[in-house]
């Protein structure tokens, strides 16, 4: 019996001291490192662009010598060879292995993800399912988008734990949140893992069906979220709601990033047994203390499969200068959102994340879909889309809004009332003035 | 007559099907004797049975144990139906994905692209990577590279991109998004047959009609075949490139073409398919009365000699 019960239960490493996890770390990192330059003639050729060799990679300091790089460098050696083939991944035709693909706006990126690939990253992300309150036994409401290489992983953290899983059919985009609630109300999971503007569908949709959210989610213990950064506010009140236990938010890309919240809700737990990150000047390249808001560059530390190595995720975040009062060692991150994102106000870079702060101050716009409006030029103030909630005055809430952006934000705001935003994977952030047209503010 | 005797004791473990013919199935002396005495379920039943017992599926779970994948089903009923598999429902089920893959003549080393949802049975029956407890997928034991494109008709330009990039042999496509995925790749490629070999038309108790196939493979230039999935009896069936029929397999299925009424319909008559499942251990399909239209013939394909053969 207690065997069962404890099946799947993660090892020490995450409380490791330091000396012994960053040893542990930089072993690895060797160890990509020689395969990369053995094996991948992407990397080789970059390393020796940069007349580097492996071997001279002695520290930690050093391995900021090896050059960034970021998705469109890929996507360029991509349409060169006319082939997902980029000289990133160790091929082999005998492999048990899939493709998968990235999102995004630029184009759409290959991973070539064997089984090995699968075990160690699957298996590392067991963890984070487990401090979300995974266990043998439990049943879980997931999706599954095989395209995307979270799906790979999630089918092998069930095997690992032990558990069960229920699939709605369909994909994670709202107009699927019917089929999703049904799923829910009809089946009872004991753990939800879904993506965050998914979530805000499915509350949407308790709204269309006069239905009480918590009693939707009356089975459910523990949420697992992806896919966009919850506020601590959007969480309080989406526990209140629901009904839950807790809460959890994973951040992650199909690259090679894992960082999971622990149950003290601090920042995020990077998972140091499968990546290695970095913070730097989006400018000079050069590498930012904790604290410090910079581009997220990451190198996976499985090599199989295709290998991201200093990759420069174009992600703005940090590694934030505290320790987690969990007594984990691993250290935590914050990711706000795509650096693509930005948008100048008045001289001052925004980013969603900020806007999202404010909107969730006022209980009527916590989880409300919004989009930020970016002109060509710099905006004298921040332009705003948000999808018209429930309840509420929107007009009265626009003013107090607007006030509320000043006061922290320190920009003037316009905002304009809609029905309903485009439908995107991820919720919309940002949308440019030219595929909206002039929104009448 | 040992596979009915297996299939009617575990599936009376099933409260629907123990209801429905409980006291009936005691001697089965034959296919004939079967189909005479086995009532059909039909789609309707199983959505009022949900209705009414509110359990998710319809009353047909037996070896609740076993359960392991619970997946709802893609059927526009008045409310949701589900399925849950076990790890050997999952190994059979995945099986007769990797024959219709190999009627079509895929094996190693071989790109398949799969434009449709993961939780369609094409796509989370192609890799162990895909479904958990699933120990391998039709590409697992092809030797076959997949990929999964999602199944929303605005993901054509990615279908596109995956065929530009990876040039399957083969892609497998839903067929609600076959004239999206056509106009944009008519835009893109040119002539479809540069990427790859051969279209693979999919859908849930429906079938592309062969005027509008046939329109398609003129179009674009290359072959278009149908697969043909059940998803409620958990069958699939894939249109040969040789006899241009159906094939399915007798280990697997058990497929009548019959009457609403139940009623046996000579070799080469319009009807309806029935599916037995003979796999199908959690959720149990006896006599699943689908909604396509289809007539059973008999075997004799050089691709498959002793394959069922249907025409829908």
């Amino acid at each position: 019996m207690r065997k069962e019960v404890e099946q799947g239960r993660p090892d020490g490493k995450d409380t490791w001291p330091e000396e012994r996890l960053r040893g542990f770390q930089f072993r690895k990192i060797k160890r990509v490192l020689g395969h990369a330059y053995q094996e991948l003639p992407f990397y080789r050729r970059r390393f020796d662009a940069a007349h580097l060799h492996p071997d001279s990679v002695k520290s930690f300091h050093d391995l900021a010598r090896v050059p960034t790089f970021t998705k469109k460098e890929v996507l360029d050696e991509m349409k060169k060879k006319g082939t997902f083939r980029t000289g990133m991944e160790t091929f082999n035709s005998a492999d048990q292995a899939v493709l998968c693909m990235t999102s995004g706006t630029l184009g759409t990126s290959f991973l070539y993800l064997p089984k090995r690939w699968r075990s160690l990253r699957g298996d590392s992300l067991a963890r984070a399912y487990w401090w979300g309150g995974l266990r043998a036994g439990m049943h879980m409401l997931m999706a599954a988008p095989a395209w995307h290489s979270l799906a790979v992983q999630e089918s092998r953290v069930i095997e690992r734990l032990g558990a069960t899983c229920v699939i709605p059919w369909g994909t994670f985009l709202p107009r699927f949140a019917e089929n999703f609630l049904t799923t829910l109300v009809d089946t009872r999971p004991d753990f939800v893992s879904m993506f965050l503007p998914m979530l805000y569908a499915l509350l949407a949709e308790c709204r269309r069906r006069r239905m009480e959210a918590r009693l939707a989610f009356d089975s459910v213990q523990y949420l697992l979220i992806v896919g966009a950064p919850m506020t601590p506010r959007s969480r309080e009140q989406l526990k209140e709601e629901l009904g839950v236990r807790d809460i959890f938010e994973g951040l992650g890309n199909p690259e090679g990033l894992t960082a999971m919240e622990c149950s003290f809700h601090r920042g995020h737990h990077i998972f140091a047994d499968c990546c290695y990150v970095e913070i730097v000047d989006p400018k000079t390249g050069a590498l930012l203390p904790a604290g410090k808001r910079g581009n997220v560059v990451i190198t996976s530390l499985i090599p199989y499969g295709t290998l991201y190595l200093r990759y420069d995720s174009e992600d703005l975040g940090e590694i934030l200068p505290h320790a987690c009062e969990c007594g984990r060692t691993w250290p935590l991150m914050e990711v706000y959102d795509r650096r693509t994102n930005t948008v100048e106000v008045a001289g001052k870079e925004i980013v969603p994340y900020d806007v999202r702060l404010c909107l969730d101050d006022f209980p009527e716009l916590i989880g409300v879909p919004f989009a930020v409006v970016r002109g060509e030029k710099s905006a004298p103030y921040l332009k705003l889309l948000i999808q018209r909630p429930a309840t509420g005055d929107p007009y009265g809430l626009g003013a107090r809004l607007r006030a509320l952006l000043r006061q922290r934000l320190q920009i003037d705001a316009r905002e304009e009332w809609t029905e309903e935003l485009p439908e995107r994977w991820k919720g919309v952030a940002v949308i440019e003035e030219k595929d909206w047209g002039t929104p009448r503010v | 007559m040992r596979p009915f005797k297996q299939l009617l004791r575990y599936a009376l473990g099933s409260p629907l099907l123990k209801k429905k013919f409980g006291g009936l199935a005691t001697d089965i002396a034959g296919f004939k004797d079967f189909s005479v005495k086995i009532p059909l379920t039909t789609l309707e039943e199983l959505v009022a049975e949900k209705m009414s017992s509110g359990d998710p599926y319809a009353s047909r779970l037996c070896e609740n144990g076993a359960a392991l994948v619970t997946l709802q089903l893609e059927y526009d009923t008045e409310t949701r139906l589900y399925i849950a598999l076990s790890r050997q429902d999952l190994k059979r089920y995945a099986e007769a994905l990797r024959r219709c893959w190999s009627l079509l003549g895929l094996g190693k080393g071989d790109g398949v692209a799969i434009f449709d949802y993961g939780t369609s049975p094409v796509s989370y029956l192609a890799s162990s990577a895909f479904t958990p407890y699933l120990s391998q997928g039709a590409a697992d034991a092809l030797g076959c590279l997949p990929i999964c494109n999602d199944g929303v008709a605005n993901m054509s330009q990615r279908a596109v991109e995956i065929l530009k990039f990876m040039r399957p042999q083969a892609l497998f496509i839903r067929s609600d998004c076959l004239e999206p995925f056509s106009i944009e790749s008519e835009r893109q490629l040119g002539r479809l047959s540069g990427y790859t070999r051969a279209l693979v038309v999919t859908e849930n108790e429906g079938c592309l009609p062969k005027a509008e196939q046939d329109a398609y493979e003129k179009r674009l230039g290359l072959p278009v075949y149908r697969l043909l999935r059940i998803d409620a009896g958990m069958f699939l069936a894939m249109e040969c490139p040789e006899c241009r029929l159906f094939h399915s397999w007798k280990d697997l299925y058990y497929v009548e073409s019959v009457t609403r009424a139940g009623d046996d319909v000579d070799e080469g008559g319009q009807n309806y398919l029935a599916i037995t499942n003979w796999f199908a251990r959690v959720c149990p399909a006896v006599r699943y009365l689908s909604q396509v239209k289809g007539s059973v013939y008999s075997a004799g394909c050089r691709r498959g000699p002793a394959d069922i053969r249907i025409a829908a």
